[in-house]
């Protein structure tokens, strides 16, 4: 393979990998603090691009308006959701909320029928986004740029939070011992809250990006990347943030490096992401940045 | 006098998790028989050598031998087949079955009947699943759970709990038996019950038995031979008495708590 | 209750069950068949879930994948070798499919076979994690199972799937199969291998402690489980006479769930009502979808809006019935009789005394 075409693969994998990224933190931190798997989260990220679309062409509010209040109104929703459907769970068998997520995912996919219809409606891109930036023999799209610049902004911030906040030692005290925590007067409801809302809003972030950059809104547009997000946050180690960020960028590159090296394979392109899950899952199940807790016998 | 068959040659063995040594050059040789304690402050490494035995562990050097037979490594369900045995500190019953059903699985490694039998239901199943029921009620008998047995596991009081899962273990027909700290939890009237109820078996069941225990009244009352684990060491190993006045144990451990009388 | 009573009265039970069928399959259109027959499949595939989840205590999300294997076995089995020359338009079907042709229940057989045989396969590395990890791999699974269906055009007809397969599955078939599923499945959890699943859902190590070879019961009851998917994965295809990948997605898997766990894990009766419940709820609420009013207010015809209100209702029921519609009681003849006895005191002490 020619260098350029690599380059050209490796910073489309870059791309999709942060994109994957931004996803993969909601799904990491929910997890972290209640061992839940929230299966909604793909539909949070889809949610966003279809509030910007409304609020553009609908509303005809200004850019900055719409996008803001698209990232707002989709962070609602994901605390909502938390409220509604998972905080009364909270002391029921682990079962029972997973199941309730699965239905709050159904339920807002087939909302989104509902509302937005399901014939997909196509995204516009403003003229800023549709440069094109040459490099040598490497062309990228701005998109690209902006999606890569984007998530190490809120990587950056959110790790600020994380670990430099009383929020952020709430969120890592709750994701330790949630009881304990309650002990030591953590409000844990208001931490679970401000984690689905900083968790929504960057998925919200990265369903807006992906939009820019696959401008096609249909309602079950969350379920692919959503379901690979999570894959992405367990290749990290699950619960680990910067294991989300990296697992991201590692299955956005593998995902791109299969289909430019094996396009005959492409429609197996899924199928690797899942294979790739099975196997870290049984060699390393800690994923790359994760620890090692073994149960004491 | 004939020379006893060793029942268990623990030779030497360590056990490093990752930088960490846990236990380091641990020796015990038991005869058939015995009743031995092995006791140590918390953290000493006695629940790893339990561990070890009983194949929830690979020790990272050296080996253990069973009746001449390398077990090393061995899983633990083939360990219980070889005919050892445990209880386990905090007690690892099954809840939610009943406390029949707990004793009658300890008989399981016995069945001869296969797969397809059980689900067609032949004779020869049939026999053997009523051969279980009984001696399982007999052992509940003997612990006075039998009035119990349709009860969750789960809902006993601790104490009976306790009983009940040293009746599983005793269910699975073993040679070795080994307790960690049955007494936990118990009261002075247990306790003692307890020390009864172990010598007792030991001498129904023709048992061998080594036991992990914080409690200095059990310990001192019916072990023969005691061992003494520090931060992965034994530091000593004797008789109670000789225990009782080795300035080493009595540095790392039994300084404090004198009431053993 | 003496053993021979209670046979008797299973088979009694039985025999009332064959003339309801008999009677349902004269008398109803073919849209109330249609539903009773995926309540029947919903029974097979919600008792097999159960059996590896609720009774094994493994958290499979895999099921989809051993009904689409067990789906597309059976087709290529039933039709006829003419029309698969027909239908392969995407890419000719391949040697030896082109040949092979068997009775129905020679391909239900085949087809729970060979899903217990990937089951195993599968099973052996995959059944070591546990919990979420058992749940994300197995999935996983399911999902490469859907992905090489839509890519294999030579063996599956891709994304196109299979139409015309003839309309094997009836109301005989799906019930029998049904029947047959519960009668093994208990008949395996109410013996000493189901004792040790039961151990093993309960604490592993102390199973493990106590003798039990984990990966044989695991792997066992996973294979087992996998096989009453194939067979309902059959029983499916020709139920619906269309097949492709999209069927199998993970919504599937969700459904059956949704069923093992509304009925109650561990409750073979749960699972067996819950599975018509879901039917019936799904097919009845579709009048929603054409409009209607609540008084004053006019709603229009919205589609989608059955799967909003199914949605929410399955909320509704999961944030207030958490240990499922059943609440874990299985049924018994002798617990039946003793719930008779208590709502009618008198009528039935004579029965009692001679229990």
């Amino acid at each position: 393979m020619p260098l350029n075409l690599f380059l050209q693969n490796l910073a489309n994998g870059l791309s999709l990998g942060s994109l994957y990224a931004l996803i993969a933190i909601g799904y990491t931190m929910v997890y972290g603090i209640l061992r839940l798997i929230n299966f909604a989260h793909g539909e949070i990220f889809m949610l966003a691009p279809y509030f910007l679309f409304y609020g553009l062409l609908i509303f005809h509010l200004p850019w900055w308006a719409s996008i803001i209040a698209a990232v707002a109104l989709t962070s609602v929703t994901g605390m909502l959701s938390e409220r509604i459907a998972y905080r009364p769970l909270r002391n029921a068998p682990r079962i029972s909320v997973l199941i309730s997520a699965i239905g709050v995912s159904f339920f807002l996919q087939n909302l989104a029928i509902v509302l937005f219809t399901g014939i997909p409606k196509p995204f516009f891109r403003p003229k800023f986004f549709k440069n094109i930036y040459q490099f040598g023999g490497v062309r990228i799209q701005s998109t690209l740029i902006a999606s890569v610049i984007i998530s190490a902004i809120f990587l950056a911030l959110l790790i600020y939070i994380v670990y430099k906040t009383k929020t952020g030692l709430a969120m890592r005290s709750i994701s330790t011992d949630i009881e304990t925590s309650r002990l030591m007067a953590v409000n844990v409801d208001k931490t679970v809250s401000i984690t689905f809302i900083i968790g929504s809003a960057l998925a919200a972030v990265g369903g807006i990006l992906w939009a820019l950059r696959f401008p096609q809104l249909f309602p079950f547009m969350g379920m692919m990347p959503g379901l690979k997000a999570f894959i992405a946050a367990v290749v990290g180690g699950i619960g680990n943030i910067p294991g989300a960020m990296l697992g991201g960028l590692f299955l956005g590159m593998s995902e791109i490096l299969f289909v430019a090296f094996l396009p005959a394979l492409s429609g197996y392109r899924d199928a690797f992401i899942f294979a790739i899950l099975i196997l870290i899952l049984l060699f390393k199940p800690d994923g790359i940045l994760g620890k090692n807790v073994q149960e004491k016998v | 006098m004939e020379l006893l068959m060793e029942l268990l040659n623990v030779d030497n063995i360590t056990m490093k998790f990752g930088g960490l040594t846990a236990v380091s050059n641990f020796k015990l040789k038991i005869i058939p028989g015995e009743l031995i304690g092995l006791i140590g402050p918390n953290g000493a490494g006695k629940t790893t050598v339990f561990n070890m035995i009983t194949g929830i562990y690979t020790p990272t050097i050296n080996k253990i031998y069973f009746q001449d037979q390398d077990i090393t490594g061995i899983k633990p369900d083939k360990i219980a087949k070889v005919g050892i045995a445990r209880t386990f500190q905090n007690i690892r019953l099954l809840e939610n079955l009943t406390v029949i059903d707990n004793v009658m699985i300890g008989f399981h490694l016995h069945l001869k009947s296969n797969l397809a039998s059980a689900i067609l239901k032949f004779p020869g199943y049939v026999r053997e699943e009523e051969s279980i029921y009984h001696k399982s009620m007999e052992l509940l008998e003997k612990v006075e759970l039998e009035k119990f047995k349709r009860e969750k596991a789960g809902s006993l009081p601790y104490g009976q709990q306790r009983k009940l899962e040293i009746v599983r273990a005793l269910a699975t027909g073993p040679k070795l038996l080994l307790l960690d700290e049955p007494a936990a939890g118990m009261n002075p009237q247990e306790t003692k019950d307890l020390m009864s109820f172990i010598q007792k078996i030991q001498n129904d069941f023709d048992l061998t038995i080594l036991l992990i225990e914080h409690d200095m009244k059990v310990v001192m009352g019916i072990c023969k031979r005691i061992l003494v684990m520090d931060y992965g060491v034994t530091i000593a190993e004797g008789n109670p008495a000789e225990i009782q006045n080795n300035p080493e144990v009595i540095k790392a451990y039994l300084g404090v708590d004198a009431d053993y009388a | 209750m003496k053993k021979q009573n209670e046979k008797l009265y299973t088979v009694l039970a039985l025999c009332i069950l064959a003339v309801l069928v008999y009677f349902a399959e004269k008398n109803l259109d073919a849209y109330n068949l249609r539903i009773l027959n995926l309540g029947a499949i919903y029974v097979t595939l919600g008792v097999s879930l159960n059996l590896i989840y609720g009774f094994t205590g493994q958290f499979s999300l895999g099921h989809a994948g051993f009904m689409a294997i067990g789906a597309y076995v059976t087709t290529l089995l039933v039709l006829p070798p003419y029309y698969k020359e027909m239908i392969f338009i995407l890419e000719p079907l391949v040697w030896p499919f082109t040949v092979m042709h068997s009775p129905f229940i020679v391909a239900l057989l085949l087809s729970g076979l060979i899903s217990a045989l990937v089951a195993i396969l599968v099973g052996l590395p995959v059944l070591r994690l546990k919990g979420d990890y058992l749940g994300i791999a197995t999935l996983g699974f399911a999902e490469i199972v859907r992905i090489i269906a839509n890519n294999i055009p030579q063996v599956t007809n891709g994304a196109l799937g299979i139409k015309g397969i003839p309309e094997f599955s009836n109301l005989w078939w799906t019930v029998g199969v049904a029947v047959f599923t519960v009668y093994i499945i208990k008949g395996l959890i109410n013996s000493s291998f189901g004792r040790a699943l039961m151990a093993i859902r309960e604490n592993e190590i102390a199973a493990e402690v106590i003798g039990v070879n984990l990966t044989y019961h695991k792997v066992m009851s996973f294979a087992v489980s996998a096989f009453f998917a194939g067979v309902a994965g059959g029983l499916f295809a020709c139920l619906i006479t269309t097949i492709d990948p999209r069927a199998f997605m993970f919504v599937m898997t969700f459904n059956i769930l949704i069923v093992v766990v509304l009925g109650g894990l561990g409750s073979i009766t749960g699972t067996i009502v819950a599975a018509f419940l879901f039917n019936f709820s799904l097919e009845y609420l579709r009048p929603i979808e054409a409009g209607f009013n609540i008084g004053p207010i006019v709603i229009p015809a919205i589609p989608g809006l059955r799967m909003v209100t199914f949605s929410a209702l399955l909320l509704i029921v999961i944030l207030y019935m958490k240990n499922g519609i059943m609440g874990g009681i299985e049924f018994s003849w002798k617990g039946l009789f003793r719930f008779i006895r208590k709502i009618f005191p008198n009528k039935k002490s004579s029965e009692g005394s001679a229990m």
